[in-house]
């Protein structure tokens, strides 16, 4: 999501700015090295591709459209410095030129999209990856799930971003001057949406143009590969076979992720200052504890902490955050959602990838 | 004074060969045409000539310089190369890749480290020279065909080059813009100038060529005066520079003859 | 601008194609308007990028509802002077930018603690005054700043914006790459709204969603191919035209007395909106 302006403040901005500044330094350092004259002309191009993409809209299932920002894609085909200049000078024309995304949040949407976001997005495809062949589907999954989880990462740093305006700037009389809500619903408002549907459309673009790629133009995947990567398996069986571990392994990270993140807005760990003294919760923090009985009087820190935290605000929350079940009935329907859905994904990509084989195998 | 040779040139890339162990040699001061069909080789040679390809076998030079990528390198050879030697592209897109037509004009002297106030005024008065300073800060995106040339050309000739290089000038521009480009080039042309044009368009060949290269498959195949290549159909034929198709006429006879349409397809 | 919003299946590629044109179409408009005969126009860019930037600053750092607003009056002033038609701005910014905060700062007003100013019977949901003051600051700051940068980029042509970056040291590098990024988004979305347009041409009825994913997946494939391709051709003619690695810039800019009465206008009057905000 692009951040516009006045939701965070000048301090928060500029911190960004100064944050992103050493990064952006340090990739046209490398981009130099690596593309030296060709870099202004590739960027360039690119960053205008990289803009263009952003307006696609992508029907996703369940009626809803998503955008997606091309962070996979990018650090996919160009690796992360390349990726990181190249979409920070897209987030610039559309915040300066077309309006979207603040002029003072551009330090923090690129350093959220961009810098972190090609990083992560990188790290995960290349883990994910491995040595696998350069036509191998595996490199499609891994893509997708690049694209999925960096744009995860972006939502959850700028949810923080938020999250913490109102704790730190008031007016005198107490009003948030910027974001006005806490991390408690920032966190769950921003990762709800990105995980299902801003994350499924960067999924779908990083796998589904990979994909393309892959029998249209190969040696556009090549830089990014790692060296002495084979072009095609010497002997792979049309995929699903020596896939499944990797399945079950990518499976249960997705159940993990929305369950991790949205832990941050749990049952467990989220008790307040009073209820150290009510006994039927403390025996319930003993239970979740694994036995350990819960100290007598709430942590020191707790209670400092907990007074500029939550006092104002727990009578004020939405109700579905505090609300334990509840909390835990959203991420379980989450995780099974994602997982059918990724299912669906995945397979319509197999049936795909084992017609290709059979062709080229006839 | 030669001024381009090229000696058993081969030059392929993803293992399609482009130019296979071509041979040729363009004297100075000439106005010369590169004739030949699309895939015969013809714009890969101006890349060769102008020093952006160089060639896996076999050699280009340049008034008696083998061009190398070594010799690219010196600081003094390459800006005073790039002075003398203009290339202007097929498609606008590529040719004209700054925000606006003024900058796109200025960028050969700026790159060039000509002082600035002399840049301005050269810039200005080559626009003026093409008919374009009226369009001097427009987007190129929007301009015409025959603009977008214009601009193109005012860009490589800005620097007053001694040769000129030209990828197919008149593809995409209607009958009005082909005429008001070779006049201009017949304008710029003469004297010490020399300018190579590769094309595929037989018409007004005679006007913008003296010397006629004809390319088929990466190789060399005639070198002549344009009234003698116009005539030897046989040659055109095999080139794919005309075609000839059956027609059958209301008396029930068939033939064929070569020809090319009035629109150059 | 966020990644998500329903949509009815059929009218999607319809939204893809409008949003390209729209972009192409403002692209086209500041073009027109930034060489009108209004005030802002005659200004040296660099005063209009460093006067405008310092009071989006000014309107982010104020703490006090009304000087944002008063900020937000001069905008409106500016654009006035400018020849800037309010319908457009309205259309172009205020309406855009007042309808997606007002989605984000609605819950707020319930949300935040403090002082209750009114109670909703039904609901049982009370509005409070720090609700409403956090409201207006959001809507304020967002629309003031939207004016602020829609007033530069329409009276300035782009290329000279880009150039007026350098008084914040933006390397010349960036600046050059940011101008050449612009000249091809136009080719980009002019060649992205044609296969759009081709396609829907050559389809009966609607597509289903599957469909419209592929072909947008598609579309975003071959647009990556041609990215290469354009930029591989584009790398031999800046070569071709003596580009040997440094970028250099021309620029013409010169201080008249007027840039300079604007330019001591715009900063007393930005500090004077922090001093009175703080």
């Amino acid at each position: 999501m692009h951040i516009p302006d006045g939701y965070l403040s000048p301090a928060t901005c500029t911190a960004l700015y100064a944050s992103s500044a050493p990064f952006w330094y340090v990739a046209l350092q490398r981009v130099k090295k690596t593309l030296h004259t060709r870099l202004v002309p590739l960027l360039s191009l690119f960053a205008a591709f990289s803009f263009v993409i952003m307006m696609f809209n992508l029907p996703l299932p369940g009626g809803t459209t998503g955008h997606a920002v091309g962070i996979g894609l990018a650090a996919v085909v160009l690796g992360p410095w390349a990726a990181m200049l190249a979409v920070s000078v897209a987030i610039v024309i559309q915040a300066l030129f077309f309006g979207d995304g603040g002029i003072t949040a551009i330090g923090a949407n690129c350093f959220n999209m961009a810098i972190i976001g090609a990083l992560v997005s990188y790290a995960v495809y290349r883990l994910l990856a491995g040595r696998s062949a350069i036509l191998s589907f595996r490199r499609v999954v891994a893509a997708g799930l690049a694209g999925y989880v960096a744009i995860n990462v972006s939502a959850l740093l700028a949810a923080i971003e938020f999250g913490i305006q109102p704790l730190l700037y008031r007016d005198a009389t107490g009003a948030p001057l910027y974001c006005p809500y806490p991390l408690s619903v920032a966190i769950p408002a921003m990762m709800l949406g990105h995980l299902t549907i801003a994350g499924l459309a960067e999924l779908v673009v990083s796998a589904g143009v990979v994909a393309f790629i892959q029998k249209s133009d190969p040696s556009l995947l090549k830089s990014t590969a790692g060296r002495g990567i084979a072009l095609t398996e010497p002997t792979e069986r049309a995929g699903a076979g020596s896939l499944r571990p990797l399945w079950v392994g990518l499976c249960l990270l997705m159940i993990l992720t929305p369950l991790g993140i949205l832990a941050a807005g749990s049952a467990w760990g989220e008790w307040m200052a009073s209820d150290y003294s009510n006994p039927a919760i403390r025996q319930k923090m003993a239970q979740s504890s694994f036995q350990q009985p819960a100290p007598q009087r709430a942590p020191e820190g707790l209670e400092r902490l907990s007074s500029l935290w939550t006092a104002p605000f727990v009578r004020y929350a939405p109700p579905y955050v505090t609300s334990a079940a509840f909390g835990y009935l959203l991420s379980a329907m989450f995780g099974a959602g994602l997982v059918m859905l990724a299912s669906l994904a995945v397979g319509r990509f197999i049936r795909a990838q084992s017609y290709d084989s059979e062709e080229r195998a006839a | 004074m030669t001024l381009f040779e090229a000696d058993c040139l081969t030059y392929s890339y993803e293992r399609l060969t482009a130019l296979d162990q071509l041979t040729l040699s363009i004297p100075e001061g000439s106005r010369a045409a590169l004739l030949g069909a699309n895939g015969s080789g013809k714009s890969t040679l101006l890349r060769l000539l102008d020093g952006l390809y160089f060639g896996q076998s076999g050699a280009v030079r340049f008034r008696g310089d083998e061009l190398t990528e070594d010799l690219f390198a010196h600081d003094d050879f390459a800006l005073e190369f790039r002075r003398e030697v203009g290339l202007v592209f097929q498609n606008p897109d590529v040719q004209l890749f700054n925000p606006t037509v003024f900058d796109e004009v200025a960028f050969s002297p700026l790159q060039l480290r000509w002082p600035k106030a002399e840049i301005r005024e050269r810039v200005d008065e080559i626009l003026s020279r093409l008919r374009i300073f009226h369009l001097k800060d427009r987007v190129p995106h929007r301009l015409s065909g025959g603009e977008k040339k214009r601009v193109a050309l005012a860009s490589v000739l800005v620097l007053d080059p001694a040769v000129l290089l030209l990828d197919e000038p008149t593809a995409a521009l209607d009958p009005r813009s082909q005429s008001q480009l070779i006049d201009l080039l017949v304008e710029w042309g003469g004297g010490a100038k020399s300018v190579i044009t590769a094309t595929h368009d037989l018409r007004d060949l005679g006007d913008i060529a003296d010397r006629c290269y004809v390319l088929d498959c990466g190789r060399l195949v005639a070198e002549a005066r344009p009234e003698e290549i116009l005539r030897d159909s046989e040659l055109l034929q095999r080139t794919n520079l005309v075609h000839a198709h059956r027609h059958r006429h209301a008396s029930g006879a068939m033939h064929s003859h070569p020809h090319t349409h009035s629109d150059g397809a | 601008m966020s990644g998500f919003h329903s949509h009815k299946r059929g009218g999607l590629i319809e939204h893809t194609i409008e949003g390209l044109y729209l972009a192409m179409e403002r692209a086209l408009h500041a073009e027109t308007s930034a060489g009108g005969a209004g005030l802002l126009q005659r200004l040296d860019p660099r005063v209009k990028v460093a006067g405008l930037f310092a009071l989006i600053l000014a309107s982010a750092l104020a703490t006090r509802l009304w000087v944002i607003a008063a900020v937000f009056a001069l905008a409106i002033l500016l654009a006035a002077f400018s020849l800037i038609s309010f319908r457009m701005l309205a259309g172009r910014v205020w309406i855009g930018a007042l309808t997606f905060t007002a989605a984000i700062a609605i819950p707020a007003v319930f949300l935040t603690p403090g002082v209750p100013v009114f109670h909703l019977p039904g609901l049982n949901w009370t509005i409070t005054a720090q609700g409403l003051t956090t409201a207006g600051y959001l809507i304020l700051r967002v629309e003031t700043a939207a004016t602020l940068a829609l007033l530069l980029i329409f009276t300035t042509p782009w290329m000279h914006v880009l150039k007026a970056l350098r008084i914040f040291r933006v390397p010349v590098v960036f600046v050059v790459i940011l101008g050449m990024t612009c000249r091809y988004i136009l080719l980009m979305l002019q060649t992205a709204h044609e296969m759009f347009e081709s396609r829907k041409s050559r389809t009966v009825g609607t597509m289903t969603a599957s469909e419209q994913r592929r072909m947008a997946v598609s579309s975003a494939s071959v647009l990556l191919t041609k990215t290469f391709q354009l930029s591989g051709d584009v790398y031999l003619a800046m070569l071709s035209r003596g580009f040997r690695g440094e970028v250099y810039l021309l620029d013409d800019f010169q201080m008249k007395p007027l840039d300079w009465t604007a330019a001591i206008a715009f900063m007393s009057l930005t500090a004077a909106a922090v001093w009175a905000g703080r």
